[in-house]
């Protein structure tokens, strides 16, 4: 016999937690990791724990159940527990995760449990599940009206009308929004993908900004022009970038 | 549309009318010993069949001046004018039809037409033109009737079915299958607490298919319906959902459109309460001032950003529902500072006569 699975328990409603556990109580060679109550308090335990298996619910608050797989960058070993879920749905028919329908029966989350045993002992079988996830996550975050920063074990939900502008460093970018700024490892070309192309234009190979934040464009030398925002920041713009700019603005 | 110029059935009716009145005056002609029989048909009836159609135009006098909007005095010239015109006309053709028929030959009776008669003419189409106006004028007053009514009833339909598709929609779906999983899971852990949560359900789908049905209901009616649903949700949410009720004893026999409170309490709930890790209380305020009902519920909030979006598409669907019934007589108003949502609104006091 393997050494027991680790499962960790998502859910905003006690008793929908309880439900789980009594389910799992069936189950001798699983071990409840914990449980936690908010996406938040799953982020971290995720990092903390990396349970081999999540029964994760999709609608919480603060962050989602796909916003908690976003920012932890986890991308197997999940089953969903949802009660209504229209993106959730779709993505679940490339059969690459499970889901549970609230309420489920014990048998229901047997099965699901069944299924989740056979893909984490067949590594190769993960590849899928990992795409399936993935394309899940990219759709809902199209959709997305905030984004979410992951910086020294604390989550930072920013609205994406507060970004002034963003700045590429080495191998991580810079986000200035409300007067503060944010650290994120990914690229901005990565980032601009998932803005909203009319409200967000790259200025420069190394800046983003905020079509709302922009005050005026100001000559900075013969031929060379800085966007000046409403905060007071002053962001180079190149020559593509001013292209960019005037074709927006017109 | 004419009403007789644009109908068969009425037209040969009228044309008939119209020919027994010239038969009517022949028989006058004839009496009166101006004439024979033959004259006085020959002159009289082709005269009235012009006279009907002349009156029949009295309809347009009477569209021109739509009743709502005339004057006493102008219709009273208006009509005046028209009907004296009209007199003129008649005159001017009865004599030029006497002349014409005194032409094509010799041998005719033909009409003495002394200022006696003259004025009895003028006076038969005077009056006949101002019959025919006010004749118009009441056909056209109860059709107008009727089309109000017609679409008042057709608007009331309308509203009806507005408003079950909004209380179809508001239902979440989240509530009924969190619930049945919170009821799946008290269970094993506390079935009486499972009886009393499916109970609970159960009277607030009752409720809300019972209140449906209405156009208006009394504030009593909808905070019984509230508590069923706070109830369910206290169970789901356990000790983080508190609310308080501040409820004026008068307000209480208020009516209101059905379902205007536990769609705030449920957004109160999913945009506020729960995404505080302490929980909150939820304040409901109801209380009467100067013929106005004033409704608040405020809740606390969290600061982050939320991630469900949407929220303000319900309260603006509240704000359509009041002015679809209440015109600019009712007020809704929402604002959210960083700690705080609140909602506030006023609405005309009615009073529920049936209790």
């Amino acid at each position: 016999m393997n050494k027991p699975l680790q499962v960790l328990i998502v859910d905003d409603e006690e008793l929908a937690r309880r439900l789980s556990m009594e389910y799992l109580r069936t189950h001798s060679d699983l071990i409840i990791a914990g449980e936690c109550e908010t996406g938040v308090e799953a982020v971290d335990a995720i990092q903390k724990l990396n349970p081999d298996l999540i029964l994760l619910d999709i609608q919480m608050p603060e962050l989602s159940g796909l916003e908690v797989l976003e920012v932890t960058g986890r991308r197997s070993g999940v089953i969903f527990t949802t009660a209504y879920d229209q993106y959730a749905l779709k993505a679940f028919d490339l059969h690459a995760v499970d889901y549970l329908l609230k309420p489920y029966s014990q048998q229901r989350f047997d099965e699901a449990l069944t299924k989740a045993r056979k893909l984490l002992s067949a590594e190769t079988s993960g590849i899928p599940a990992t795409q399936a996830l993935s394309q899940l996550i990219s759709e809902q975050s199209e959709k997305m009206q905030r984004l979410l920063i992951r910086d020294r074990g604390q989550v930072h939900v920013v609205a994406l009308d507060s970004i002034e502008y963003v700045e590429a460093q080495d191998d991580y970018i810079l986000i200035h929004a409300a007067g503060k700024s944010y650290m994120k490892t990914q690229s901005l070309s990565e980032l601009e993908a998932q803005l909203d192309a009319a409200r967000f234009v790259r200025v420069h190979r190394s800046f983003l900004i905020s079509l709302a934040a922009l005050k005026s464009i100001e000559k900075a030398s013969k031929d060379s022009q800085v966007a000046v925002l409403h905060n007071g920041a002053q962001v180079p713009i190149s020559r593509a970038g001013h292209e960019r700019l005037k074709n927006l603005l017109n | 549309m004419h009403p007789i110029l644009s109908d068969s059935r009425r037209l040969l009716v009228y044309i008939a009318a119209w020919l027994m009145t010239g038969i009517f005056i022949a028989r006058l002609l004839v009496a009166a010993d101006l004439t024979n029989w033959t004259y006085a048909l020959l002159f009289a009836l082709p005269l009235a069949l012009l006279c009907g159609f002349l009156a029949s135009s009295a309809y347009f006098v009477c569209r021109s001046l739509p009743i709502h909007q005339r004057s006493f005095s102008t219709a009273v010239m208006v009509f005046a004018a028209a009907a004296m015109i009209s007199g003129l006309g008649w005159l001017g053709i009865c004599y030029g039809w006497n002349k014409t028929l005194a032409a094509a030959s010799e041998d005719m009776p033909v009409l003495n037409m002394s200022p006696h008669l003259s004025i009895l003419f003028f006076l038969a189409g005077f009056a006949s033109y101002l019959l025919a106006l006010l004749a118009f004028d009441v056909y056209i007053a109860f059709h107008n009737i009727r089309e109000a009514e017609r679409r008042e009833a057709a608007s009331r339909l309308l509203a009806r079915d507005a408003e079950l598709q909004v209380l179809r929609s508001q239902i979440d779906p989240h509530f009924l299958f969190n619930s049945l999983n919170s009821i799946s899971a008290l269970t094993a852990i506390d079935a009486a607490a499972a009886r009393t949560m499916t109970i609970a359900l159960a009277d607030f789908f009752r409720q809300t298919l019972a209140i449906a049905e209405q156009e208006k209901i009394s504030l009593k009616e909808e905070l019984r319906l509230c508590e069923n649903f706070l109830a369910v949700e206290k169970i789901r949410f356990g000790k983080k959902l508190m609310t308080e009720m501040q409820i004026d004893p008068e307000t209480g026999h208020a009516l209101i459109p059905p379902m205007i409170l536990q769609p705030l309490l449920e957004n109160a709930i999913k945009h506020g309460i729960r995404n505080l890790p302490k929980g909150g209380t939820i304040s409901i305020q109801a209380l009467q001032r100067d013929g106005w009902l004033h409704i608040s519920v405020r809740n606390p909030v969290a600061i982050t950003p939320a991630n469900s979006t949407g929220n303000g598409l319900g309260l603006s669907n509240l704000r359509q529902r009041f002015f679809a019934l209440y015109g600019e007589q009712a007020r809704v108003s929402w604002q959210q500072n960083n700690e705080e949502f609140i909602l506030e609104m006023a609405l005309p006091f009615e009073r529920d006569n049936n209790e």
